[in-house]
């Protein structure tokens, strides 16, 4: 350690984490050295729940481990107690569940373009991402009743339907958002000042990016072509999926694969909706979970890990979840090593942090 | 229907998680779940979209080689089941010390885990509704 290094503590609370962690950035004439990272300040132990309540009640519960991918979270947990009790879900069950996810994505994506627009004090972007993001939200309530919290998928497939006429009508729908997608992705990556805050910046390698576990669209900015959607999981083999990867290693190639998942989002919805199967969206789910699995998800943010194990009672005895931004976080501090201190803020946000998942 | 799961002891595990790495596999989680006699730490590994698992068997508070001179990544979930099972993981890269994951007490997951504190008011401290005086006619 020379006597130029300043320890500055970043967080938990800052302008532009609207949730707390915090980072002792260690900094030698305005360039970070070393980031080390803190959480646990919205710590839950949700985990630890299980024992007292019902697995089919639990759905509830693991839905509510984050507010923007709660979708996910109850998909990915019901996959897994269904794979535990060998639970086939109707074709129209795992369509539906796909549709909803990538409804979601959608949802995500625009959700972090804003913020990060915000963050950089591009204000009118962050309205133009939001009202777009609200179509999506009216989308989501419309069909399943809930804005933020769906509650609609349950051990053995989903609780609603979505009728013929309301699939053509959210189809059409999509349309006019695939326009004006078009012009707000265009303004994230062609604008001057998108650029200046976002090339060359917070850079991970391929091979760091892989050997420190990166997931999602971090890992598949630095190139790694891995998606869960390419593995055999809900309606993706049926309908087709390629993932969308960049080889930029920086927070533009980040931004670029989320905005090009927008377009691929919308286009997957189209594949689901046409080829929609008919039939029931759920089947009756008798007796209680035994033995154990690990059930695997593609969130907004990336793979998403939930490890279920049972003994045959209507209580599960283990419960564990590993988010994406938990495994992104070595990535993260590796990003920041050697940045300016001024590029932190969005170096962070690049990762798109949801703290409340990886606190559960 | 259950995964397939390969049992090591823990002096085979560093070895075999190099195996792994060599062999091209990603890091994808560590799971720390209580066992009937024990506690079971399970390391998961994807290559090309395909999981396979490693599971050491550990009393507890035992001590545990560290993985992150293998995989520098897995330092969270190390500090993880530090701060909420107790062990402890030798030649950890990154030790917070017990402060990666704050809990109001001790190793919270463990299967005796101390009960949370819950501070109470006692009654007669606890302050008096206002009796309203009476008006004088």
């Amino acid at each position: 350690m020379t006597d130029r290094r300043t320890i500055i503590p970043f967080g938990p609370q800052h302008p532009v984490l609207p949730e707390p962690i915090h980072l002792d950035l260690a900094v030698e004439d305005e360039h970070v050295v070393e980031a080390i990272p803190s959480i646990g300040y919205v710590h839950r132990g949700l985990e630890s729940l299980v024992p007292t309540r019902d697995y089919q009640d639990f759905v509830f519960i693991a839905e509510r481990i984050c507010g923007i991918c709660s979708f996910t979270h109850s998909s990915t947990y019901c996959q897994g107690i269904e794979a535990m009790m060998g639970v086939e879900i109707p074709e129209r069950a795992r369509y539906l569940r796909t549709l909803w996810g990538e409804y979601s994505r959608i949802h995500s994506h625009l959700l972090w373009l804003g913020l990060f627009a915000d963050a950089l004090g591009f204000e009118s972007l962050f309205y133009a991402a939001w009202k777009l993001r609200e179509s999506i939200l009216n989308d989501l309530e419309k069909t399943t009743g809930g804005r933020v919290i769906q509650s609609v998928c349950k051990v053995g497939g989903v609780r609603r339907d979505i009728p013929e006429d309301t699939l053509s009508s959210m189809a059409f729908r999509l349309d006019a958002l695939e326009d004006e997608l078009q012009e707000l992705t265009t303004v994230f990556l062609g604008d001057y000042t998108m650029k200046k805050r976002l090339c060359g910046k917070g850079i991970l390698g391929k091979e760091q990016a892989y050997l420190l576990g990166a997931v999602g669209p971090v890992a598949r900015g630095s190139g790694i072509p891995f998606d869960v959607r390419m593995t055999d999981y809900l309606a993706y083999q049926d309908i087709g999926f390629k993932p969308v990867v960049s080889d930029g290693c920086d927070g533009y190639a980040r931004c670029e694969v989320r905005c090009k998942e927008l377009f691929q989002s919308v286009e997957l919805i189209r594949r689901l909706i046409s080829d929609m199967p008919e039939g029931e969206a759920a089947v009756t789910v008798k007796g209680n979970p035994d033995g154990e699995y690990f059930s695997r998800s593609e969130q907004p943010r990336g793979e998403v890990i939930h490890y279920l194990r049972g003994n045959g009672t209507k209580n599960l005895v283990q419960f564990r979840v590993r988010t994406p931004t938990l495994t992104n976080v070595p990535a993260l501090v590796e990003m920041l090593k050697g940045c300016d201190l001024a590029d932190v803020p969005q170096i962070v946000l690049t990762i798109d942090p949801c703290i409340g998942c990886m606190e559960r | 229907m259950n995964p397939e799961i390969e049992m090591k002891s823990v002096s085979e595990l560093v070895s075999a998680v190099e195996g792994l790495k060599n062999d091209g596999c990603r890091l994808v989680v560590m799971t720390c779940s209580p066992a009937p006699d024990a506690y079971d730490i399970t390391y998961t590994f994807d290559k090309v979209g395909n999981l396979s698992h490693i599971r050491i068997n550990a009393e507890e508070g035992a001590e545990i080689p560290s993985i992150t001179g293998v995989y520098p990544g897995a330092f969270v979930y190390e500090n993880e089941i530090h701060d909420l099972y107790g062990f402890t993981f030798r030649g950890l890269s990154i030790d917070f010390n017990g402060t990666f994951i704050r809990t109001s007490v001790p190793y919270p997951f463990r299967k005796q885990a101390a009960e949370p504190k819950v501070t109470k008011v006692p009654k007669e401290t606890a302050p008096q509704a206002a009796v309203p005086k009476e008006v004088e006619k």
